[in-house]
């Protein structure tokens, strides 16, 4: 099979997921094209395409260096793209900085984890929940009742997101205190905050101990039913099977697969490339 | 006594002006981590606009020295612009070197600025008199109220901490505010902060400012005080020793701040001239910098949060974040 033919298969599969009827556009919330990042001479993402609709956890998997963190890093911006198209509810984002897009409503974990560690969990999840709008210094200086409202607001919704998470008592601790796992929920916790419409995250079980892995799974199936569309990056293929409704493999820079989980261990070039 | 009484007056007269310095430097590095090593530049054009705008225009009865903004304005007008300059320039300085690139390409962004600006002030005479600096900048309300040398200096030492309590006042607002979360934020995980949607950018360019604003109005409060400015009154070391103080202090914490002004520019700095002269004259002095150099470094090696570290605000259910107590971190 030749890449060009991997990269139409990949787009056929990502239109129609699960059978679903094509051109249901309300659903798709994050709809990437022919993305290409090249760093130098070397292309690390090559004509990638994918869908995530609202609700789904779509699995982006493959071998070390096959591309899915830049894949992710273009998706949110933080890695520029050579060419492609990327839309979110039917607006083009691709030139947007990661700030505008998160402020659409896409917003991301990172493969280290990145809690602000000088604050605690609380502060961490209010800042999130404040946003960029509830922090503006204008606001601050001359609309002190605005920004003491929208300081209410996040109070409130972080307790009750650290209350359905079991992370109260962590409350007033900082990251540094915390486990890799909690570390994770806050991460998460925080996104959440911003009531994302799409959530990236890149290998969100990286350090994070076995017994919690089962609970934090759980969690991210509360967080898709509420609506979320996930893409998730990850190395655990016990997580992506019990986790994922689809998955997307990719291998130097390429989709060679999209599907179930079933379907890509039932693929050759995916036995191949990645599963051995 | 009247020595001591100058000698007291001035050091809280410095005492000040280091606060105003350590509280506008921690809001930039502190709170947002801008390591700002062009600090001491906003705090000269503003002793220098102070001067200048209280001397009159240049040519006039001073005309030993060139100056540009020549003019004659009431107090407090020339700290106000003094303010003004700071934050101006900051705008200016902060729009080139703040762009999104590492934090440490923009420390040497600034330290080079830095190096330039001495350089460009102390070789273009007509701007701020050259090497030689202004002088004769007169008192403000000295004759106005008729007051003796010696009554004018304690008098002019009580306005300055009644401004430090000002600043005082608003960098813990800002500092507690939603914008201060922000700007911690920003600090500890940059890109984390962009991805929840905050503008970096557009964060670094705001404190950089505000900063900058205190700085130069710093600069004014000195410069009105000892009547001269001139390359010399600062090089690119004295930010460091700003630095040095936080980092003593506690990085993040504005009380830490006082801590560390007092026993680094104030007591350290001091000791020296009470000290019998050692060596060649000079040594001493230069000894001081190199003792700071390895204040800052032991500090970073055995209590990297200073002193008295940031404080960790404690959340209870139905408190607001910013009312609530505060306990500081063991």
């Amino acid at each position: 099979m030749t890449h060009q033919g991997t990269r139409d298969f990949a787009l056929e599969q990502s239109a129609a997921p699960k059978g679903e009827a094509t051109g249901d556009d309300h659903a798709v919330a994050l709809s990437a094209r022919d993305l290409v990042v090249r760093y130098g001479g070397v292309a690390a993402v090559s004509g990638v395409s994918l869908d995530l609709r609202a609700g789904e956890v779509v699995g982006l998997i493959g071998p070390n260096g096959a591309g899915k963190s830049s894949a992710l890093g273009a998706l949110g911006g933080q890695i520029k793209i050579t060419s492609g198209a990327i839309t979110m509810g039917g607006r083009s984002i691709e030139r947007l900085v990661p700030h505008k897009r998160a402020r659409l409503g896409l917003v991301r974990t990172f493969q280290s984890t990145s809690e602000f560690e000088g604050m605690t969990v609380f502060e961490n999840l209010v800042t999130a929940g404040q946003g960029a709008e509830g922090a503006a210094l204008m606001h601050v200086l001359f609309q002190r009742k605005v920004n003491r409202e929208s300081e209410v607001r996040a109070i409130e919704r972080a307790w009750s997101i650290l209350d359905r998470f079991e992370m109260a008592e962590t409350a007033n601790a900082y990251g540094r205190e915390l486990s890799g796992g909690q570390r994770r929920l806050v991460e998460i916790m925080r996104c959440l905050m911003r009531d994302p419409k799409v959530l990236l995250l890149d290998e969100p079980m990286v350090g994070v101990a076995p017994r919690l892995v089962a609970k934090l799974v759980n969690d991210l199936k509360t967080v898709r039913d509420d609506g979320i569309a996930l893409l998730i990056v990850e190395h655990a293929l016990e997580v992506v099977s019990e986790l994922c409704d689809r998955v997307v493999v990719m291998a130097q820079g390429e989709v060679i697969c999209s599907g179930t989980y079933a379907d890509a261990v039932a693929n050759k070039e995916v036995r191949d490339a990645y599963l051995g | 006594m009247s020595t001591w009484s100058f000698y007291i007056a001035t050091l809280v007269v410095y005492f000040g002006v280091d606060l105003l310095s350590g509280w506008s430097l921690n809001l930039q590095y502190g709170y947002a981590g801008v390591i700002n090593f062009a600090y001491v530049i906003f705090q000269a054009v503003g002793a220098y606009v102070a001067a200048t705008v209280t001397l009159g225009p240049s040519g006039g009865s001073t005309t030993f020295q060139q100056y540009i903004f020549g003019a004659n304005l009431p107090f407090p007008v020339p700290l106000l612009l003094a303010a003004v300059a700071g934050a101006a320039l900051s705008a200016v300085v902060g729009l080139f070197s703040l762009r999104r690139i590492r934090r440490d390409y923009q420390a040497a962004i600034l330290l080079i600025v830095s190096l330039i600006a001495i350089q460009v002030a102390s070789s273009d005479v007509a701007l701020f008199n050259g090497s030689n600096g202004v002088t004769g900048v007169p008192r403000p309300l000295f004759s106005a109220f008729g007051l003796s040398i010696g009554s004018w200096e304690w008098v002019y030492a009580a306005w300055v901490l009644v401004i430090c309590g000002g600043v005082y006042a608003l960098v813990q607002w800002l500092g507690s505010s939603s914008w201060g979360r922000a700007l911690r934020a920003m600090r500890d995980q940059e890109d984390a902060a962009a991805a929840i949607g905050f503008n970096i950018t557009a964060l670094r360019l705001q404190v950089f400012i505000i900063g900058g604003a205190i700085a130069g109005l710093s600069g004014g409060l000195l410069v009105e005080y000892i009547g001269a400015w001139s390359p010399g009154a600062w090089g690119y070391a004295e930010t460091f020793v700003i630095f040095t103080a936080i980092f003593v202090g506690g990085v993040g914490n504005n009380r830490g701040v006082v801590i560390g002004v007092l026993l680094v520019p104030i007591i350290f700095l001091e000791i020296p001239r009470f000290l019998p002269q050692i060596g060649y004259p000079g040594l001493i002095f230069s000894l001081q910098w190199i003792a700071i150099g390895f204040m800052w470094m032991l500090c970073l090696l055995l209590r990297p949060r200073g002193i008295l570290p940031e404080r960790r605000p404690i959340a209870r259910r139905g408190l607001a974040l910013t009312a609530a107590s505060a306990r500081d971190e063991k």
